[in-house]
């Protein structure tokens, strides 16, 4: 069972769901959100200066959301002044059908995975099976 | 003559008179008259004698001034011979019909080229101007008849004329007739000479080529003749340019007359086009190009020219032939073409966007609607009422996502009618399908044996591939048998016809007895299974025949399945 996860959706609903299908699933003890890919970075960048919040294992990330999308937190996040997350994985968790969105998704190395929405507890299983816990 | 006669006679009267006398005297004188016989006879010889001399000069000299004559005669006679076989010779090589006119008694003849011109005999040939008159066609013969008045009252001063004379088997041939008047000495014209000339021939050709020459001179395409040589990179000089010419370059005749066509004046006329015309022109070949040109009132325009050698019958350049098409039109509209083909492909792509945020954003609370519905499933409903709606809501909500899941499919397929290929490692494609399926691979862990070793690169586009075969794959698992392990092979193989790729599987099959006809089309659905949508098939098939090539179905039911992909080679 995974520590903490960190979700990054703009949708109340979708976040809600999220949360009651980990519960059931027991997949980790901890769930926090942001509603946006900047949000994100502002909680790693308050993490960078204070060790004593915890670190995620594994991000679920939407792709379309306000402010900040969910390419532009990617983009950000590879680069040097996060580089001390690297080893935290993402799975990008959307609802499009854009073929291209996934081939742009291999091109992060974080990027584990890229599922279909919604979350279902045969998907955690799936993840949990690959990351080997 | 007969003076002549007389002359000799009287000189003859006096001079034998003069010798009688002479004589008598003498004898006269010296003779005795007792010798007066002898004196007769001696006197009669002398006379005799004397006579006879003169007589004999008198002949001589007569009869030398006959033979002159005579001689002269004989010369006279031969010339006019000579000049008579002439007159007919040249008659003959000219094939010239003669006539002769003797106006005063309207006498006519013909020489022989009557019969063997225009097909007359001579019992047939009339021998008055009517008969000749007759002769000439009636749309000519009016114009002819006053032209030929005019000369013969002397009103003008030549006479030659065309026109269509009748032959004896009622055809007409173009003559061209020259007449000449005989005067007598007061001037009155009393004769007329004339000679016909066929010119059918002559005629017809003159207007064949009249009528050749009316595609030069009416055509909307310029043409333009040049001389066979030039100078080193240079085009051989216009010895010819047609009205359209003029029309399309605003350049006359005269001005381009005698120089090389200057059809690369614009600053933006295509150089290298122009190289193509040196080069052919070098090579003596033929060539076609276009370029942008310039007019005589500077408007620029565009054309496609042609550029033909001719040949003699020596095998040399005669001449080049070029003929040029304004193609600005042309040229216009296939611009606009490319902006409208552009401004649509812009609208295809954002049509394409948007059916993708439109799908988005219907799915994004949809999935979640779904995943709700999904955490009630475990969840104990005691009301009776609310479990019925919320199985309604849950039945409507499957509904709404299998119908967008459809509308985003034809959307995919719809989306690129123009598709690139590209060599393709299969085992490439595999590893992106089965990660795309690892989820269901996972849960019903299917054998999958695969075999690319005959061939391992296709040329395919990537995209469909990837769909046709995740569509056979997810197929594949599910119509798998509940009653054996899901095995799955895939193999490859070349045949003459292009690369085949063997998908089998141990499913539960299909009836293709039944079902051949419809296995690929629309919205066939031939398991009862809830999450069939009939549409999977007819994907694959699009997108295989989309890339030029075909699939093929094997199946029995409750054994398996396979499928043959053919991929054309490459032509």
């Amino acid at each position: 069972m995974l520590n903490q996860i960190l979700f990054i959706d703009d949708d109340p609903i979708t976040l809600m769901l999220c949360k009651k299908v980990i519960a059931r699933a027991d997949f980790c003890h901890e769930i926090i959100t942001s509603s946006n890919g900047e949000e994100a970075l502002q909680h790693f960048t308050a993490m960078k200066k204070n060790r004593d919040i915890i670190r995620p294992d594994l991000i679920f990330l939407d792709l379309n959301m306000p402010i900040m999308g969910g390419w532009e937190f990617l983009n950000y996040f590879e680069k040097i002044e996060f580089s001390e997350f690297k080893t935290i994985k993402v799975v990008v968790l959307s609802s499009t059908i854009d073929p291209e969105d996934l081939e742009k998704s291999k091109q992060y190395e974080m990027v584990i995975d890229f599922l279909p929405k919604p979350i279902s507890t045969q998907m955690l299983t799936y993840l949990s099976d690959k990351m080997g816990f | 003559m007969k003076s002549k006669t007389n002359q000799v006679i009287l000189i003859y009267i006096i001079i034998s008179l003069f010798v009688a006398i002479v004589s008598y005297r003498i004898a006269w004188h010296y003779i005795q008259p007792q010798h007066l016989y002898l004196y007769s006879f001696a006197k009669d010889c002398i006379f005799i004698i004397l006579t006879g001399i003169l007589f004999r000069f008198i002949l001589a000299k007569n009869d030398n001034r006959s033979i002159a004559i005579f001689k002269q005669l004989k010369k006279t006679n031969d010339e006019i011979r000579e000049s008579n076989e002439k007159y007919d010779i040249v008659a003959k090589a000219t094939s010239d019909t003669i006539w002769d006119w003797t106006l005063e008694d309207d006498n006519f003849t013909w020489n022989k080229g009557i019969e063997s011109v225009f097909g007359y005999q001579i019992n047939e040939v009339g021998n008055t101007s009517t008969w000749w008159f007759d002769k000439i066609h009636p749309e000519d013969s009016i114009k002819m008849s006053i032209r030929l008045y005019s000369f013969i009252e002397q009103k003008t001063e030549k006479w030659q004329d065309q026109y269509r004379f009748k032959c004896a088997d009622n055809t007409y041939k173009y003559v061209l007739d020259r007449g000449f008047l005989i005067k007598d000495e007061s001037g009155k014209v009393t004769r007329m000479i004339g000679a016909i000339q066929d010119i059918t021939k002559q005629k017809e050709e003159e207007q064949r080529l009249k009528l050749l020459e009316t595609v030069i001179t009416q055509s909307k395409d310029s043409v333009l003749i040049t001389e066979a040589h030039s100078d080193k990179n240079q085009i051989p000089n216009i010895i010819y340019t047609n009205p359209a010419f003029s029309q399309m370059t605003g350049y006359t005749s005269e001005e381009m007359f005698g120089k090389a066509p200057n059809f690369f004046n614009s600053p933006k006329s295509d150089l290298e086009a122009l190289q193509t015309i040196l080069n052919a022109i070098a090579k003596k070949e033929e060539c076609l190009i276009e370029t942008l040109s310039l007019s005589k009132n500077k408007e620029e325009y565009w054309i496609r020219l042609s550029m033909i050698p001719v040949f003699n019958t020596e095998n040399e350049i005669s001449h080049w032939i070029s003929i040029q098409r304004d193609i600005s039109d042309d040229k216009k509209r296939e611009k606009e073409k490319e902006q409208l083909i552009r401004e649509l492909t812009q609208n295809n792509k954002d049509l394409k966007q948007f059916s993708y945020i439109t799908s988005h954003n219907l799915r994004a609370p949809l999935s979640n609607l779904t995943g709700l519905l999904n955490l009630l499933e475990d969840m104990p409903i005691e009301n009776q009422e609310l479990q019925e709606i919320l199985t309604g809501f849950s039945k409507s909500t499957h509904l709404l996502n299998e119908t967008i899941n459809d509308l985003v499919k034809v959307i995919i397929i719809k989306d690129n009618p123009s598709i690139k290929k590209e060599d393709i490692q299969i085992a490439d494609i595999f590893e992106n399908v089965f990660s795309q399926l690892s989820f269901q691979i996972e849960l019903y862990k299917p054998i999958i044996k695969l075999n690319f070793a005959n061939v391992s690169i296709i040329n395919t586009n990537k995209a469909y591939i990837e769909s046709i075969l995740l569509n056979l794959l997810s197929n594949s698992i599910k119509y798998k048998s509940e009653d054996r392990k899901l095995k799955i092979t895939i193999a490859s193989q070349k045949t003459d016809e292009g690369i085949l790729l063997l998908f089998k599987d141990n499913g539960i099959g299909i009836d293709l007895d039944q079902h051949r006809n419809k296995v690929f089309g629309l919205y066939q659905r031939f398991h009862n299974y809830p999450d069939s949508k009939g549409l999977g098939l007819y994907l694959v098939k699009s997108q295989i025949e989309t890339m030029g090539g075909s699939i093929e179905i094997e199946s029995e039911v409750n054994k398996g399945t396979t499928f043959t992909l053919i991929f054309k080679n490459k032509n």
